[in-house]
């Protein structure tokens, strides 16, 4: 009853107008966004950043996270009408969606994603209700040296199944780490690694990192894959909607997609795309229409998009309960809580309630906009596949340079997001994924933060992290994690070399 | 699983030789690593450790340093010839956006918001044969004046539309 009376006080913040006005702003935006082929909701959520910070907390979250679930929505848009993934989690629902597509149902698969992605979004949102203040509650009693492991956990977890494999994954959030000293340090007041560069003080802005890193490199690596592609099926109204059967069959696959979804969601280092990757290969096994799988069913197409968007709901969890991002989207939410002088972590319940219930809530608000901009309003979106690219990419760098510009008014920025584009755009070619940077970016201060006060207060004995229960057991479960992930990524490398002496048993392996 | 997703997430992921013998990306990419973790390791060590329990300004900086140098020098050994790169490189791409940048960068304090939102899209555009010059210009003189319409008058943001003339 509890959670359906806090449930209802959001509500009410999320109804408040201007509330609304943001989430619809976000909503919108990150549909926009998520269509546009190659720029995924990071770039997305790195663009509107600076817009938020003349917000109050509440809109500015609301808006940030409309423009993360509304990216989801958007992107399958592009995977089932050009077999070009909006965002990689989508490349699953391209399976089943081209093939619709091809068959001259596109309509049937816009729908069906787009009601797939709601009951998905609901699943999750339920799932966070329930949970978070109880995990919330466990993580009060957490001291420093917990912490110090939970964000440690994360950290590892998040990079260990980055695609360039787990040594440069990790490399990559130490990377990060460091940094995230550059500037004063909070504890002493000295100056770090700032170069004499006066602009180096407050260290480097979380939006220069996320826009060089994932702005300004994708979008380098996405002008020559987009310059063929254009969008040619036309949507037919009177195919719209599923036949009845077709109706019926959703059912199913949103509440197993939902499911699966809402577990790998609040897991720190399973995204989206693994959700949607697990709950696709579950439902292949179980759905009836099994044997009809890859040529085009609507369960097939139904499954992918409610598990990646529940799993885009639940990612919430660890992010507000415990204030270790899941995922890099929930790294620049937390990002963007620290500025607001908000730190995210198990007393943002208690001290924000109408901050984390009017999120909460505003995840059904927002899912209605979206299920309302993506059903009767497709066509809109259908029309803006076919805005060529070339037009695209150049108004979107405006957009880039404006954002950061208007941070600090100082074109120092600019030259920084130029600089970590091109190092990003570097490191994408070389498998050095950027995601496992941000993170530990964000995440370095409060490490060293909670590193600090962890050694004054064992008196400087580092054995207090294996002598404390609680952070016993995540170090464990890190240590286990990391093990594991090594030991495949040596595997898979082993037989990378195996493959590449004998080529002609790469196409019989494959 | 995981190579699987890969390869859908990047295409062109093995589409040439050229590319494979382009996989120098170990000792590239833990090389650079490696020189960056010295870099902070000395720094940190020039900014004072501290004691165990005070730590010091430099000992977050220097820890990070040594666990990053201890994996670059594994992956200089481990990832040697690599997987071959992830995309094939455009660097006519690379260069468009990134000159786009730095005009912006160039041109925002010194003209103005206005022509600087116009140059950094004809520079961008630059590479794109399909739009002619009068088109790249078009297309700018579109986007600054939206932008100059969105950021200036509805968002009211402290920006100088021209400056110095």
């Amino acid at each position: 009853m509890d959670i359906l009376a806090s449930f209802g006080q959001g509500l009410l913040v999320v109804l408040e107008p201007q509330n609304l006005m943001y989430c619809f702003i976000g909503v919108f935006l990150g549909t926009f966004i998520g269509v546009l082929p190659g720029i995924g909701s990071m770039a997305a959520i790195a663009m509107i950043l600076p817009l938020t910070f003349y917000l109050d907390p509440t809109p500015a979250l609301v808006m940030i996270a409309a423009v993360f679930y509304g990216a989801e929505y958007g992107g399958s848009t592009a995977s089932i009408l050009m077999n070009v993934p909006g965002t990689p989690a989508a490349s699953i629902t391209a399976i089943e969606g081209y093939q619709l597509a091809k068959k001259g149902r596109a309509g049937v698969a816009l729908f069906s994603t787009a009601t797939a992605s709601f009951g998905g979004a609901m699943i999750g949102m339920v799932v966070i209700a329930v949970l978070s203040p109880s995990l919330a509650q466990l993580a009060l009693s957490f001291g420093p040296a917990d912490y110090f492991a939970v964000i440690l956990l994360g950290l590892i977890a998040a990079s260990a199944v980055s695609n360039g494999g787990a040594l440069k994954g990790i490399a990559m959030v130490v990377t990060g780490l460091m940094l995230g000293t550059i500037g004063i340090d909070l504890t002493t007041g000295d100056l770090r690694f700032t170069m004499g560069i006066p602009e180096l003080r407050d260290g480097v802005h979380i939006v220069v990192v996320a826009m060089g890193l994932f702005g300004v490199s994708e979008l380098i690596a996405s002008i020559r894959a987009n310059t063929g592609g254009k969008a040619t099926q036309t949507i037919d109204y009177n195919e719209f909607y599923p036949s009845k059967e077709e109706w019926k069959s959703l059912f199913g696959p949103i509440l197993r997609g939902g499911t699966i979804g809402s577990f790998f969601g609040a897991l720190p280092g399973t995204g989206q795309t693994i959700a949607a990757a697990i709950a696709y290969a579950v439902e292949k096994r179980v759905s009836p229409q099994r044997k009809k799988f890859g040529t085009g069913v609507v369960p097939g197409v139904a499954v992918p998009e409610a598990a990646n968007n529940s799993a885009t709901q639940t990612a919430f969890i660890p992010t507000l309960t415990l204030g270790v991002p899941g995922s890099p989207p929930m790294a620049i939410v937390i990002g963007a809580l620290m500025i607001y002088g908000i730190t995210p972590g198990p007393r943002l319940l208690v001290e924000e309630p109408d901050m984390f219930w009017g999120l909460v809530a505003s995840f059904l608000v927002g899912n209605i906009m979206l299920l309302i901009l993506n059903v009767p309003l497709i066509g809109m979106w259908v029309r803006l596949l076919k805005i060529p690219y070339k037009i695209m990419y150049p108004t979107i760098i405006v957009l880039i340079c404006m954002g950061v510009y208007s941070l600090n008014n100082n074109v120092f920025d600019v030259w920084l997001t130029l600089v970590i584009g091109a190092v990003g755009y570097v490191m994408r070619l070389f498998r050095f994924e950027p995601a496992p940077l941000l993170l530990g970016f964000v995440l370095g201060p409060l490490m060293e933060e909670q590193l600090r006060r962890t050694m004054l207060l064992s008196r400087g004995d580092p054995m207090v992290f294996l002598e404390r229960p609680i952070s016993a057991t995540l170090i464990a479960i890190t240590v286990g994690i990391l093990v594991v992930a090594l030991y495949s990524t040596a595997q898979n490398r082993r037989r990378a070399r195996a493959t590449a002496k004998n080529p002609q048993q790469e196409g019989t392996q494959a | 699983m995981e190579s699987e997703s890969n390869k859908r997430e990047n295409p062109g992921a093995d589409e040439t030789e050229e590319h494979r013998a382009l996989g120098w990306g170990g000792e590239i990419g833990g090389g650079l690593l490696l020189v960056l973790s010295i870099i902070f390791m000395v720094g940190g060590l020039d900014l004072g450790l501290g004691v165990p329990t005070r730590l010091g300004t430099g000992a977050f900086p220097f820890l990070t340093g040594a666990v990053l140098a201890v994996l670059a020098l594994v992956i200089c050994i481990e990832e040697r010839r690599g997987d071959g790169l992830a995309e094939m490189p455009d660097w006519i791409a690379f260069l468009a956006i990134t000159a786009a940048l730095a005009s912006f960068a160039v041109t925002a304090d010194r003209l103005g918001l206005v022509p600087a939102a116009f140059l950094t899209v004809v520079v961008a555009s630059l590479p794109d044969r399909s739009l002619p010059l009068i088109g790249k210009a078009i297309l700018g003189g579109i986007v600054a004046a939206a932008s100059w319409a969105l950021f200036i008058g509805v968002l009211n943001l402290p920006f100088k539309a021209f400056a110095g003339f």
